[in-house]
């Protein structure tokens, strides 16, 4: 039984090089490749918990909002 | 998740036997495995290892999600306009598995040596509404939530690419006014563990999800005489095969969908979240061109400013996306039907109910502080107030997409 294929390989490996390629370009200005390349003095986000956010995104307490102003 | 299901709603024994016979698309299947190698090799190279097994536990969840269809936006849309109640019913048995293995595990995560997680809490006030309502309506426009744009995407449904693209450009924009949201009233976090304890935080949970389980049956058999027994059916074709190919039964999906929830918060440390990552992909796509996110309140908190800086190999987020994606992408070549949902072509209508229904979900999910999966499903499973108030506010938005989307040109 043939089946017709839905798409073009060509365009399927052509966007997931792009993507690659963008996250290489993202990665290699980041603060992590820095730090993987001995620079020293750099924070890196490895620990994503922040203990004073309120949600997931990082946003601040409704409290310490009303604090703050 | 999707409201087209990606592995064809055609559920007929007919249909069923043609299933079986569907070959696996080799080039998809290697792409899909290759992509996830190479990644998976970058990361082992310069992330911290637990970021390599969080790209593959979202490879397992893409794979769940897409062989499982398990759509929470259908299964929202079909209890209201059909009355089939099969979805529903399987979300509530999902967030009970969850509510049973999740709650537990945080409540004693001291006494189980786990001690630096934490559940998925969020404030509870007009953002969290308003965002929730503002899901719920984008999500039937868009065609899926959060990881129903992710996984069909991954598929290669080009529809649900410009719901991406739009959920991308709605997430930045959210992140623009969150504070401003944040500042009208609102309170603190409520933590059902902190207030009743872990068993009878568990006990409240169990028991309203049952007793919305036997409301949503009760109103399919009100209209139909009877209940459909979609959740337990058995595979139409041979165990194997169906772990494979696809088609699995929705008990399947459930129980993979929380297993993969708890190892993502034993690993990573929190739950399973998506929509994070969208605002951050924009916000560095904005950066790239110039715009200065320094001047964006939102990207000066700790946590968005260090992710902003830093690698996309190293934020937990987008790792597990892009294992989900891929994950899609191999779930889809092994049941031989990547692509399939493009067949045919795409009008003005649900071209544009796809961005409006994008930009309304990314604006929603940084209001709401996540999607079906952030807020409801690990919102829930962490016993966060918040998580009940987003599903009620989503499902209420939700009604009024379902009685838009006609107009868009989609069929309810």
């Amino acid at each position: 039984m043939t089946q017709r294929r839905d798409y073009s390989r060509w365009r399927v490996l052509a966007v997931l090089f792009g993507l690659l390629v963008l996250i290489l370009a993202d990665h290699i200005n980041s603060a992590t490749f820095a730090l993987n390349s001995g620079q020293g003095g750099v924070e890196t986000s490895y620990s994503q918990l922040d203990e004073s956010a309120c949600a997931p995104c990082g946003a601040p307490c409704p409290s310490r909002r009303e604090g703050d102003g | 998740m999707a409201s087209v299901n990606p592995t064809s709603a055609t559920t007929s024994p007919g249909a069923a036997a043609v299933d079986g016979a569907r070959r696996v698309d080799g080039f998809v299947v290697a792409t899909a495995l290759a992509g996830l190698a190479l990644l998976g090799a970058l990361i082992w190279l310069e992330a911290p290892i637990d970021r390599l097994w969080l790209l593959l536990i979202g490879a397992g969840l893409g794979v769940a999600l897409y062989h499982a269809a398990f759509g929470f936006t259908a299964g929202w849309r079909n209890l209201v306009t059909k009355r089939r109640s099969g979805g529903m019913r399987a979300q509530m048995l999902l967030l009970g598995i969850a509510t049973v293995l999740i709650v537990p595990v945080l409540g004693f995560a001291g006494e189980l040596g786990l001690a630096g997680i934490s559940g998925t809490l969020a404030p509870v006030g007009t953002s969290l509404v308003v965002g929730s309502f503002l899901f719920g309506f984008g999500m039937q426009l868009g065609g899926g939530c959060g990881s129903g744009t992710l996984f069909t995407v991954g598929a290669g449904n080009v529809r649900m690419v410009i719901t991406l693209a739009a959920f991308i450009a709605g997430s930045v924009l959210g992140t623009m006014h969150l504070p401003w949201w944040l500042d009208q009233p609102g309170f603190d976090p409520v933590n059902l563990v902190t207030g009743l304890g872990v068993v009878p935080a568990v006990a409240l949970q169990l028991a309203v999800l049952a007793a919305l389980a036997w409301w949503f049956a009760r109103i399919e058999r009100r209209h139909h005489g009877a209940v459909d027994r979609v959740i337990l059916r058995r595979p139409e074709n041979g165990w194997a095969a169906t772990l494979f190919k696809g088609s699995w039964p929705l008990l399947w999906g459930a129980v993979a969908l929380a297993v993969l929830n708890l190892a993502t918060l034993v690993v990573a440390g929190y739950p399973w979240g998506i929509t994070f990552a969208f605002g951050l992909w924009g916000a560095k796509i904005l950066q790239a061109v110039g715009v200065d996110m320094a001047h964006w309140e939102f990207w000066t908190w700790d946590y968005p400013s260090l992710a902003l800086k830093d690698s996309l190999l190293v934020n937990i987020v987008s790792v597990m996306d892009f294992g989900l994606l891929l994950g899609a992408m191999l779930a889809a070549g092994m049941a031989g039907r990547f692509n399939r949902a493009s067949r045919r072509r795409l009008s003005a209508g649900p071209v544009a109910s796809a961005v409006l229904g994008g930009l309304a979900m990314g604006y929603g999910a940084r209001l709401g502080f996540g999607c079906n999966i952030g807020a409801m499903f690990s919102g829930i499973a962490s016993a966060s107030l918040h998580g009940w108030i987003w599903f009620a506010c989503a499902f209420a938005g939700s009604l009024l997409g379902i009685r838009l989307r006609p107009r868009m040109g989609l069929e309810n």
